[in-house]
């Protein structure tokens, strides 16, 4: 059975037909967060303030905190270091299905390091770790998720002890570890653990004194947002935080549109949650928004930093234009081109996994070891592929 | 002497094989140029370079179309991408022992053969034996270049042949060629057009 396009064009015309005035509605809600943003430009005090008293009764709350830049101002592109070394790394995995012929999980990491105006091709490093037996026990998606992203940065960690300063270190997404909603009291313990090994990765990367960085393409965050709403209550209205939401429609990335031109970056932030608990004094994470786009086409990006980033001018600057420059180098679409040649180092394709599934069961069957095979579900979704291939 | 290698087979049949080297590699091939592959039992097959593909994807078109490329990432690209280089190779001939033949070689060689450039006494001792009967083999090939294919192999060999002493061996390939193509007037015209561009070159 197919798409039923009848039913579907059906509805993309009321799609259309609503498009239009849900774009004004959206332009007018940007325009009034706007002015609301110039209006609080400097009130430090005043949205840390709000911010504690939404605490109270949010304390689920994930918002932006000022920190020492008006929250509207624009910062320039500054100059590249004569010379750095730019790290950056990417994980894939391939998660266990008990529907193939071996059960097994795989997490492969590349990282590539390149050395600014050198002409030297960057060296490539790739780490592939198969996960079996009681390493598959209570292991979710969201923590294969978790320990592919902990891979990332411990690479990271690794390669940049002993460079010599500057060096600039990035990965793709958010800096903070996630698991996510759902997940039980388990998952949690396992989280727990990860986040400690986390934590002791990210102190390496500082005590190495190289810049980290989690580069977010498109963002959808609404922190910067969800501060602004929080700050239009009075402390009478603040028990109704929760479902106060007079920007609903909007996304950080729709309030800085126009605010930024290109190359420069947002004013610093500080990310307030829940979790921010887990990451302080230097690991204590922070944000900035970054047009990587060229004049008349905006793209902006949502970096995450920690503080000892933030703390040292130089290294902010150096991770800034960094950024900019790798993204640069991707002409028509910007993103970091050290980020695309990792993602292509550490993908794993069908052809690679099934290489590794074949591995498996070669090494079993050689020692006697009975081989399941694959589930007749899988089989028949296999056929259904191969005979429309 | 260290034997070039300058690929690995990528496909092969009776008539030709392409090769696939890296970027990096791509200094050593020339177009026209003999190469060789090795096989088992003293048997190594013999080609001319007709055609050197550099071969694109999404990264590179993208990167292509950038006002300004840095060092390291064309380094990059170059060097640590798998974008192939290949190169296809037109079948001349065959050794087998000590014996070289200008007949099409009895099988092709098989994927991931080694491919070597031949050196000036191998160029000198494939290209002295019979009558030239490989030539036959190029003038078939009409989709190929065939006049710049000969004129490049034939400048190439007449260098050889030249420094060990034998610079008469240019007029007797010319003079095959003529004989070869004394029916088919435009191709003639073309090869000796060709060989008078390599003559002004000397």
């Amino acid at each position: 059975m197919t798409v039923d396009f009848q039913q579907v064009q059906r509805q993309v015309k009321e799609l259309g037909q609503n498009a239009q005035a849900s774009l004004e509605s959206r332009q007018h809600t940007r325009e009034q967060a706007q002015q609301f943003l110039h209006a609080c430009a400097e009130a430090y005090d005043l949205l840390h303030r709000k911010v504690e008293q939404a605490t109270l009764y949010d304390p689920n709350l994930r918002c932006a905190l000022p920190v020492n830049e008006p929250i509207d101002g624009s910062y320039r592109q500054p100059e590249l270091p004569a010379q750095a070394t730019i790290l950056a790394a990417d994980g894939s995995q391939i998660a266990p299905s008990r529907h193939e012929e071996v059960e097994y999980a795989l997490i492969n990491t590349g990282a590539i390091q390149m050395k600014l105006g050198s002409p030297e091709p960057p060296p490539i490093s790739v780490e592939s770790v198969l996960l079996y037996d009681e390493k598959l026990e209570n292991l979710t998606d969201a923590l294969l998720a978790l320990a592919r992203d902990l891979s990332e940065r411990r690479l990271l960690a690794d390669l940049a002890v002993g460079l010599p300063p500057p060096v600039i270190t990035f990965t793709d997404g958010q800096m903070e570890l996630w698991l996510g909603q759902a997940g039980d009291r388990e998952e949690h313990g396992l989280f727990q653990e990860s986040l400690l090994e986390y934590k002791s990765v990210l102190q390496k990367l500082c005590a190495s004194q190289a810049a980290a960085a989690g580069y977010v393409d498109r963002p959808h965050a609404r922190t910067v947002v969800r501060m602004l709403e929080v700050a239009t209550l009075s402390e009478a209205e603040m028990p109704q935080v929760k479902s106060h939401k007079p920007f609903r429609t909007m996304r950080d990335l729709h309030l800085f549109r126009g605010l930024l031109r290109p190359g420069e970056r947002s004013a610093l932030f500080e990310i307030q949650s829940p979790s921010a608990k887990f990451y302080r004094d230097e690991l204590a994470l922070f944000f900035f928004y970054l047009n990587v786009g060229r004049q008349g086409r905006e793209s902006l990006a949502r970096v995450e930093v920690p503080r000892w980033v933030v703390d040292s001018p130089p290294m902010l600057d150096h991770l800034h234009a960094v950024l900019v420059q790798q993204c640069r180098v991707m002409g028509a679409h910007p993103y970091p081109y050290l980020l695309h040649r990792a993602h292509e180092t550490a993908v794993v394709s069908l052809q690679e996994k099934e290489q590794v599934t074949q591995m498996i069961a070669h090494e079993l069957l050689g020692r006697g070891i009975d081989v399941e095979g694959k589930s007749h579900k899988q089989q028949l979704k296999d056929q259904a592929t191969r005979g429309k291939a | 002497m260290t034997a070039i290698e300058i690929g690995r087979l990528l496909r092969a049949s009776t008539t030709g094989f392409v090769l696939g080297c890296r970027v990096m590699q791509l200094d050593k091939p020339f177009f026209g140029a003999l190469v060789r592959v090795p096989q088992e039992h003293d048997y190594q097959i013999y080609g001319l370079v007709h055609d050197m593909r550099v071969e694109d994807d999404g990264l590179v078109r993208q990167l292509a179309t950038v006002e300004f490329v840095d060092e390291s990432t064309v380094a990059d690209n170059r060097q640590n991408r798998t974008t192939p280089v290949e190169i296809s190779v037109l079948a001349v001939g065959y050794q087998r022992h000590t014996s070289i033949s200008h007949l099409l070689p009895p099988r092709p060689p098989l994927s991931l053969d080694l491919i070597y450039l031949c050196e000036p006494d191998e160029l000198r001792g494939f290209t002295a034996e019979g009558r030239f009967g490989y030539f036959r083999h190029v003038l078939r090939a009409v989709d190929l270049p065939v006049s710049e294919l000969l004129a490049a192999h034939l400048q190439q060999a007449q260098q050889a042949h030249a420094a060990a002493g034998n610079p008469g061996w240019i007029d007797a390939a010319t003079q095959e060629l003529i004989t070869l193509l004394r029916d088919d007037y435009q191709t003639l015209m073309n090869v000796l057009a060709a060989l008078s561009d390599v003559a002004k070159s000397r």
